[in-house]
């Protein structure tokens, strides 16, 4: 009974991670730059949902299409600015890193500063309670489960029949071929963030009516999502929802079997074993070829 | 006036050896008396400034010691750590456990502190250590949340949120440090201490093998130098330091809770080389004084000083990769080329 119920909760977590390690491999495939500022970007989008909705008297959808843009929009611009300075530059992977962890505290501090410290909850998509297995699921939830499956599917035919998805994978690969054939590389750098900063948005829009979203959770929310897409091999989408399935899984048993305290230390850890004993993800190897 | 010789030196002149032109050069007469205005400030501080100023600046001493550990990855070993924090926190808590739940004498929790911080870091770092870039500084962000989660569950030891108060004063032989003014006099020498132990390390063998791993690792490996072990050694000082920092933070608050070993801290104390500067030691004190001293500054301005802050780190990678120590150095270098233009125009018309 604590143990179906435990498995279902895991479940949908593990697709709200699946959708943040998502928008990180999109943005690692199209730029070769690991975004540490996706959990924020998530924050991000549903405290401006939350409050287009509260303060502005939004009606639901439209807070939410606000809020799943500001998030776009704001990783648009990181690109434009100053991801484009470092790339310019010629940085180092650690300036990279350096500079989207300090984004992501920036913008952290900015929901701190104009949200406040409460957690913040977005009216669910449905009020129902269904019953599974004597387990109770709510019915946002499976909306959950179904919009981000719908999304990972649209994600992988995007990147495998749009002539903008193939462009963008091209760009990625191989600049200089790409350019020749008319592409333009840095567009389709900009085009990558939009993408990855509309996943987080989404993300964290879809989490909030479950969980409420709070100006400090932003880092562990990109550590799962990393450790989601990485588990996955960070290239193709169906990898991190393998990943996803997985982290949101192990945690919840660990819920059950350690202590509910302990659920984030028993992730991160599994994170930390990934990266050292499965570095191309449970996947193989052939699916981090080209990015 | 005469220019610099050594700075018109031809670089490598035969029978010099690489590792002295490494080094830098002897300090200048100008550089020396610097330094010393800047002790005789260092001296007579506490007697003017009030005394909250003082605390303020032993705490950017903490910050100094635990951002100096993580600078030296960062600067040497190219190594990005965002776990400094969770050795910041072996240290606090075995301090307060050994002095305030069993009354040992203050220096035996220090000591046991570095001691547990270096073990675990020598037993974490082996396999860690294999990732690198993004996935090590990942893991090290993940190490960080793994240990204050622990902090949290293992109450018994920790407190868990109502922390460990009451921890006694920092004594050493007798002498008690139970002043803002007394604490001041032990932390910055300590951190002194630690930047020049760094800077000589620099110009050693070892610091040469630091440099060769960093720039080019393959190349290291050929000339037989062991990087994996050097990476080991370079991350067991920088949580021994951490954990000393933490232990001396202990003391001198007298009061640890699992908040003041947070992810926020692991940032503040790599913040610490990425504005002050992380190619040499010396950045860390600039970084610690600014980050120690800023955010009191900009807190008048209310809770925005937390986005300001930010938005310094962000300015600070993007417009001066070496911090605030590589922006002054440019500026200097651009004083002494005008100077030197000019110099040179007086005498040849």
């Amino acid at each position: 009974m604590l143990f179906t119920q435990a498995l279902l909760a895991g479940v949908t977590n593990g697709f709200v991670y699946a959708l943040v390690g998502l928008g990180i491999a999109v943005i690692f495939k199209g730029s070769h730059v690991i975004n540490a500022m996706q959990g924020e970007l998530a924050v991000v989008g549903a405290a401006t949902a939350v409050f287009a909705a509260a303060i502005w008297g939004l009606p639901l959808w439209l807070a939410v299409v606000a809020g799943a843009l500001t998030g776009m929009a704001i990783a648009i611009l990181v690109e434009l600015g100053p991801i484009r300075a470092l790339f310019a530059r010629r940085a180092r992977e650690e300036s990279f890193l350096l500079l989207t962890v300090g984004l992501g505290f920036t913008f952290s501090a900015g929901v701190l500063y104009l949200f406040g410290r409460e957690e913040h909850l977005l009216p669910a998509l449905g009020d129902e309670v269904y019953e599974i297995f004597g387990a109770i699921i709510r019915e946002h939830a499976l909306w959950v489960i179904a919009i981000s499956a719908v999304l990972i599917l649209a994600l992988r035919l995007f990147y495998r029949h749009t002539h903008l998805g193939l462009s963008m994978m091209a760009a990625s690969i191989d600049p200089d071929g790409a350019a020749t054939t008319g592409i333009n590389v840095r567009a389709m750098r900009t085009a990558t963030f939009a993408l990855g900063g509309l996943l987080a948005a989404l993300a964290g829009l879809l989490v909030a009516p479950l969980i409420g979203v709070g100006y400090q959770m932003g880092p562990l929310l990109t550590l799962k999502g990393f450790a989601a897409a990485i588990l996955g091999g960070l290239s193709n989408p169906l990898g991190a929802l393998v990943g996803g399935l997985v982290i949101g899984i192990l945690e919840a048993m660990s819920i059950v079997f350690v202590s509910s305290g302990m659920k984030d230390a028993v992730a991160l850890t599994l994170l930390i074993v990934i990266m050292i004993f499965v570095p191309d993800g449970i996947l193989g190897r052939a699916g981090r070829k080209g990015g | 006036m005469l220019p610099n010789k050594t700075s018109l030196a031809p670089p490598g002149i035969a029978g010099e050896l690489p590792a002295q032109r490494l080094r830098t050069t002897r300090p200048s007469a100008a550089a020396l008396s610097v330094l010393a205005l800047a002790a005789g400030l260092y001296l007579i501080l506490p007697l003017v400034l009030e005394r909250h100023a003082v605390d303020l600046l032993v705490f950017c001493g903490l910050y100094a010691i635990a951002g100096a550990g993580v600078g030296f990855l960062l600067g040497q070993g190219g190594i990005v750590n965002l776990g400094q924090a969770a050795f910041y926190g072996i240290g606090g808590y075995a301090s307060a456990y050994c002095s305030a739940r069993l009354g040992w004498p203050t220096p035996a929790g220090i000591a046991i502190g570095i001691a547990l911080s270096l073990a675990i870091a020598a037993l974490i770092g082996r396999p860690i250590l294999r990732l690198s870039g993004y996935f090590l500084a990942l893991a090290t962000l993940a190490l960080g949340i793994i240990c204050t989660n622990i902090y949290f569950e293992a109450d018994f030891i920790t407190g868990g949120t109502l922390g460990v108060p009451g921890v006694p004063k920092l004594a050493i032989g007798g002498f008690v440090f139970d002043t803002p003014e007394k604490f001041y006099y032990l932390v910055w020498p300590i951190a002194f201490a630690t930047i020049l132990a760094m800077h000589n390390l620099m110009g050693s063998r070892v610091g040469l093998a630091l440099q060769a791993m960093r720039d080019a690792p393959d190349a290291a490996m050929v000339m037989a130098i062991d990087n994996a072990r050097l990476k080991l050694w370079i991350f067991m000082l920088s949580s021994g330091l951490g954990a000393l920092s933490g232990s001396l933070f202990a003391h001198y608050v007298g009061f640890v809770n699992v908040d003041s070993f947070g992810v926020d801290k692991s940032i503040m104390f790599l913040l610490v080389p990425v504005i002050g500067g992380a190619s040499v030691p010396a950045g860390a004190i600039i970084g610690a004084l600014f980050i120690g001293l800023v955010p009191e500054l900009l807190s008048a301005l209310g809770d925005i000083h937390r986005v300001l802050f930010g938005l310094a780190l962000v300015a600070s990678v993007v417009f001066f990769p070496d911090g605030l120590w590589g922006l002054g150095r440019s500026l200097t270098g651009l004083v002494r080329r005008r100077s030197g233009a000019a110099a040179r125009g007086e005498t040849t018309p």
